[in-house]
């Protein structure tokens, strides 16, 4: 019980420091937290859009939060979203097979191309010592250039946007709820989670993993090879990324454009650090982060009160985990400086 | 002057002017990252002084205290991020990637709170609208006053260099950063200096923001701040942390950004060519151009053991 209370403190401080925001903009938290609710849960249409809204924050929670138990900081999930969304616009537009096959080609598709963007970093890291911190986000700017130019140029598949041409219709994925956008999607994010908590507690490559983010030095020691789980991690980190695009272009939007996540892969860093990187409660932080998203507009609407509040809560949820793992939080400086007594340092 | 010339011009100037907002956030980050705390808000807090500056010039029609307002602000981000990181250790990428989201998001909230219009900001007082309200038609004071802070980065590329290589105080920064308990041993105050070089820094960045707003244009507008703050952070490193280096990394980014204007006629994407501060950024922290080294004690919490 005690252990639940401290992972909400965080976000009873973050929601307590939201309402004093709102009293500040001359609104009322109460009316404002429940119309936020009204909206995310007041009816099955609500509670469906709430739910597909969660999925792509499971998934991007999960890519960070793999990445984080390495001792690696992946701040580039937007990036390979973007790419895994991509490359599953396109491959949904060109398999043409039947209909269970064009789906899992498609999520096949957008999380190795999430995988292998993120890939780059993870080489990087590896043999150069760069520090990945620096390079996801440059690769997140190269994501979305490169998708802007190729979605408005060699890719464009409509006369109207720039954007590509729309999936067949075999690739999409048909809602669970009639008349909602809630999609298989959601539960294959739930397995995701459970099947990484799995892997991550029950095998040998998960334990390598761990020990290679408690202490490289110890991984070493041990005989696991830090370089190859260094690179597995951060592609494993670029599938689970990948797959949260592939699901919103099969599940939504049916085609891509450049502009299809409002930042999902830097929420996501909120969602792992909540969940204190567990595969698990990325399940719960993830729906949490569903609600927030789902439930902005009406809270806009109805109490008055900008929908970028819950930006503001983010960014105080990350403050306040922040604190809290002070201290707790060696392992990412102890990879640093171990790594750069040996020669091949992180260069952040 | 011929048709060349001006063209030649042109990109000069453009080149100055898209390199401003660059240099004042990567001297922050620079001046931050001697002392060994990395700011990864620097987007953040960009926007945060893009949009204060707004503010305080929609209520006081006053540029100085517009530029003031923006600075209190980016002190305030910057004590936040001293407080969680050298006060309290906590890791500074995660909070710096916190004052990030605050930062763009606090503005967005504010901008619709305070304007009651999503978007953008209404016209408010700026650089260009006192300029061209001077008396007379004199040219160079009216130059003068309208690119002011461009005028202001020059100097204080200079002014960082030389005190950072030059000063008693610009060594012990660099005496933080690099060997933090040496540091202390020499009878530095180590979280003072800290603190001193984060809350700076993220002044700096602030002030990257206000020539963006109110130096640039005469307004805030969502998404105004466009990633600058990252590519204020390659060119930190790629610059390799010093002063001089950092800038000429803006300015050539800068040039970049000029030529795209030149480049498209001749159908060159815009896109490939904004990409390329990333990419040069990846190479450099790759090693290929010589070997980058950060300061020592960067992105250390510092224990006093």
């Amino acid at each position: 019980m005690r252990i639940v209370a401290a992972r909400l403190l965080p976000v009873v401080l973050a929601l307590a420091a939201g309402s004093i925001v709102i009293i500040l903009a001359h609104g009322n938290p109460v009316q404002a937290y429940g119309a936020l609710l009204q909206g995310s849960f007041g009816s099955l249409q609500g509670i469906a859009e709430t739910l597909a809204q969660t999925t792509v924050f499971i998934f991007a929670g999960l890519s960070v939060a793999i990445a984080f138990r390495a001792g690696l900081f992946n701040i580039g999930a937007e990036g390979q979203l973007l790419v895994g969304a991509l490359t599953t616009a396109v491959a949904g537009a060109h398999l043409h097979v039947v209909a269970p096959l064009e789906i899992a080609g498609c999520l096949a598709c957008g999380a190795l191309g999430g995988a292998v963007w993120a890939s780059i970093a993870g080489f990087l890291r590896a043999r150069f010592g760069a520090s990945e911190v620096i390079t996801t986000i440059m690769l997140n700017y190269i994501a979305y250039l490169g998708a802007n130019y190729l979605v408005s140029g060699p890719l464009r598949g409509s006369a109207l946007a720039p954007e590509t041409a729309p999936i067949d219709a075999a690739a999409v994925l048909p809602p669970i709820v009639a008349g909602t956008r809630l999609t298989a999607a959601l539960p294959l994010a739930i397995i995701a989670a459970v099947g990484l908590w799995w892997w991550l507690g029950r095998t040998v490559g998960g334990f390598e993993l761990r020990t290679v983010g408690r202490s490289e030095r110890v991984a070493r020691y041990a005989g696991i090879s830090v370089t190859r789980v260094i690179v597995k991690t951060m592609a494993i980190s670029g599938a689970l990324a990948g797959l949260g695009g592939a699901c919103e272009v099969l599940g939504l939007f049916h085609r891509f454009n450049a502009q299809l996540s409002p930042g999902y892969g830097f929420t996501s860093i909120a969602v792992a650090l909540l969940a204190q990187s567990n595969p698990l409660g990325v399940i719960v932080s993830g729906f949490f982060f569903g609600v927030l998203s789902n439930g902005a507009l009406s809270m806009q609407a109805f109490a008055g009160v900008p929908k970028d509040l819950i930006s503001v809560i983010e960014g105080l949820i990350i403050l306040f985990v922040a604190l809290r793992w002070a201290g707790a939080q060696v392992t990412l400086h102890e990879r640093v400086s171990e790594s750069t007594s040996v020669g091949d340092g992180a260069v952040l | 002057m011929n048709a060349e010339g001006s063209l030649i011009a042109a990109v000069l100037g453009i080149t100055l002017i898209k390199a401003t907002p660059l240099t004042y956030a990567a001297l922050g980050g620079v001046i931050s990252e001697n002392a060994g705390v990395v700011n990864i808000g620097l987007e953040g807090i960009m926007a945060a002084g893009a949009f204060s500056a707004v503010v305080a010039s929609y209520y006081t029609h006053n540029l100085v205290l517009a530029v003031v307002g923006a600075l209190a602000v980016g002190a305030v981000f910057g004590l936040i991020l001293a407080y969680f990181t050298v006060t309290q250790g906590a890791d500074q990428i995660i909070v710096g990637m916190a004052i990030n989201v605050l930062g763009v998001g606090g503005a967005a909230f504010l901008l619709a709170a305070i304007f009651g219009q999503p978007g953008a900001s209404p016209e408010v007082t700026s650089f260009s609208t006192i300029a061209a309200g001077l008396p007379g038609n004199a040219a160079w004071p009216i130059l003068f006053l309208r690119y002011a802070l461009v005028w202001g980065a020059l100097a204080l590329i200079v002014g960082l260099q030389l005190f950072l290589y030059r000063t008693k105080r610009g060594v012990h920064v660099r005496a933080v950063g690099e060997a933090p308990h040496a540091a202390l041993a020499a009878g530095i105050d180590v979280f003072r200096v800290r603190y001193a070089a984060v809350i700076t820094g993220a002044m700096l960045a602030a002030l990257g923001g206000t020539y963006l707003s109110i130096g640039e244009v005469d307004l805030y507008s969502d998404g105004m701040v466009a990633g600058r703050g990252f590519i204020a952070l390659a060119a930190v490193i790629f610059g390799r942390w010093t002063p001089l280096g950092a800038a000429g990394a803006c300015l050539f980014f800068g040039f970049f950004s000029s030529l795209q204007i030149a480049l498209q006629r001749a159908n060159v994407p815009a896109q490939l060519l904004e990409m390329l501060p990333y990419l040069l950024t990846i190479v450099a922290i790759a090693g290929f151009i010589g070997r980058t080294r950060p300061p020592a004690a960067d992105g250390i919490p510092f224990e006093r053991t």
